[in-house]
């Protein structure tokens, strides 16, 4: 190795140990040499000032909401302006949604607000990292517990398999800070989420309200002193069907203990 | 132009793309900015930038496995600013020549080490002459530096976005450093 060539080794180890990039070993090895090097202690101090120059005043500046805005617009089904709710006024005007149009069905096109964001981003991160539920059970006697234990509202777990939606598990969304019991449902290859919250999270409605949020449907409702947010990615009057067929079953569950 | 955009490219994506992209995409629209900004200069030109590398990102994710997404989208919004100056700008951004060459360094030259430590400590002080520094680095070790202590990138992911060697990335992110220590122990 040449003279010129270990300065360069030397300058890239020195970086790289300002990075955190160095292993163990090396930076062991470096280490020693600048408790004997001066010169190299020097360069490294030299080094760090820079660094710590560059980041207290070229901080990360966020960028402008209406760049935040547009990039989150770009990918936005026009089913969210429009589309959406074709389908499900179609339906609606054929009768096809059971229990839902007596129960007074609204759609709405409304901005969404945080809880329906919030539980829309839960729903595209839990289906993106394949992991749906954090406990994985069909049994309803083992999800409620287990959901009981980590979210300070308790759950109503029905079971909805004999009219095709098997229980597949259970999570927690978190709703700002409160832990909300969410219900993971299947639906051939899709996931229908259920979160139980306080009504204070609620939008307080008794009737369904649908929106489309980022490409995924939601109903929201309210039943006996509880809010409800379901989330899909299956259609609107598909989750509409859930969404009757879950409100049924707890109605006739209501005398288990909450 | 940008309606035209979503009417013709984003209007055929599928619900499938459309969802990793709101996973991948908006959750670094800041560093995004950041970027673009310290490669264009400006931040009207950035907005434009990380808009038109969305859309580019968008479009790639209908058939894109995308293992770091992070330096991922950031690489498509570097190449999207190059083609940006190119289009927009007389002086192109000018990656090629020279600028990895660590010959070039003298960091540990005497005169250099017994020079000034307290003239660079003042400098340090400086946000202005900090900032002039940075804009005044060759793009290649600007681009490395804004990854570095900008962004917080680790070499790896600096190697993914800008699509170099990771030596290569090693040897940028030096000379950046050094450039900038050499800059700022000169004069005002």
């Amino acid at each position: 190795m040449s003279d010129s060539d270990r300065r360069d080794d030397r300058l890239l180890r020195l970086n790289a140990a300002l990075d955190n990039e160095l292993d163990a070993t090396h930076r062991l090895e470096l280490d020693r040499e600048l408790e004997h090097d001066p010169q190299a202690r020097a360069g490294l101090n030299r080094l760090s000032a820079v660094s710590d120059a560059v980041r207290r005043h070229a901080p990360r500046e966020a960028a402008p909401a209406s760049l935040h805005a547009a990039v989150a617009a770009l990918a936005r089904p026009r089913q969210a302006t429009g589309r959406a709710y074709l389908p499900l006024a179609a339906a609606l005007a054929a009768g096809v949604v059971i229990g839902a149009a007596s129960q007074g069905l609204l759609v709405s096109s409304r901005a969404p607000d945080p809880v329906a964001a919030t539980l829309t981003a839960d729903f595209a991160r839990a289906e993106l990292a394949d992991r749906p539920y954090d406990i994985a059970s069909s049994d309803r006697h083992v999800v409620k517990p287990w959901l009981a234990t980590r979210a300070p509202i308790g759950v109503e777990a029905v079971d909805l398999a004999d009219k095709g939606y098997p229980l597949a598990g259970g999570r927690v969304a978190v709703i700002g800070a409160t832990p909300a019991p969410t219900l993971v449902y299947q639906r051939r290859e899709h996931w229908i989420a259920v979160t139980e919250m306080p009504l204070s999270l609620a939008s307080g409605a008794a009737e369904a309200h649908s929106t489309a949020l980022d490409g995924f449907h939601l109903i929201r409702w309210a039943d006996r002193e509880r809010g409800y947010v379901a989330v899909s990615d299956i259609d609107a009057d598909e989750l509409a069907a859930f969404v009757a067929a879950f409100r049924a079953a707890i109605g006739s569950a209501g005398g288990e203990a909450r | 132009m940008r309606d035209e955009d979503e009417d013709n490219g984003a209007g055929m994506i599928s619900d499938a793309a459309r969802r990793r992209y709101q996973a991948i995409v908006p959750p670094h629209v800041d560093e995004a900015f950041a970027l673009a900004r310290w490669l264009s200069g400006s931040a009207a030109d950035a907005e434009d930038i990380v808009q038109e590398a969305a859309l580019r990102a968008l479009n790639a994710l209908e058939t894109a496995i995308v293992e770091r997404p992070r330096a991922w989208f950031l690489r498509i919004v570097r190449n999207a600013a190059l083609t940006w100056m190119a289009k927009n700008r007389s002086q192109p951004l000018a990656f090629a020549g020279g600028v990895d060459d660590l010959a070039a360094i003298e960091p540990f030259d005497p005169n250099c080490d017994q020079r000034s430590p307290e003239a660079l400590l003042i400098a340090a002080e400086d946000g202005e002459r900090v900032r002039r520094a940075i804009a005044a680095l060759a793009p290649a070790l600007r681009e490395a530096l804004v990854l570095r202590e900008i962004n917080g990138l680790a070499y790896r992911e600096i190697a993914d976005a800008t699509e170099t060697p990771i030596g290569t990335v090693m040897s940028r992110l030096a000379r950046a450093r050094a450039t900038l220590a050499k800059i700022l122990e000169g004069q005002p």
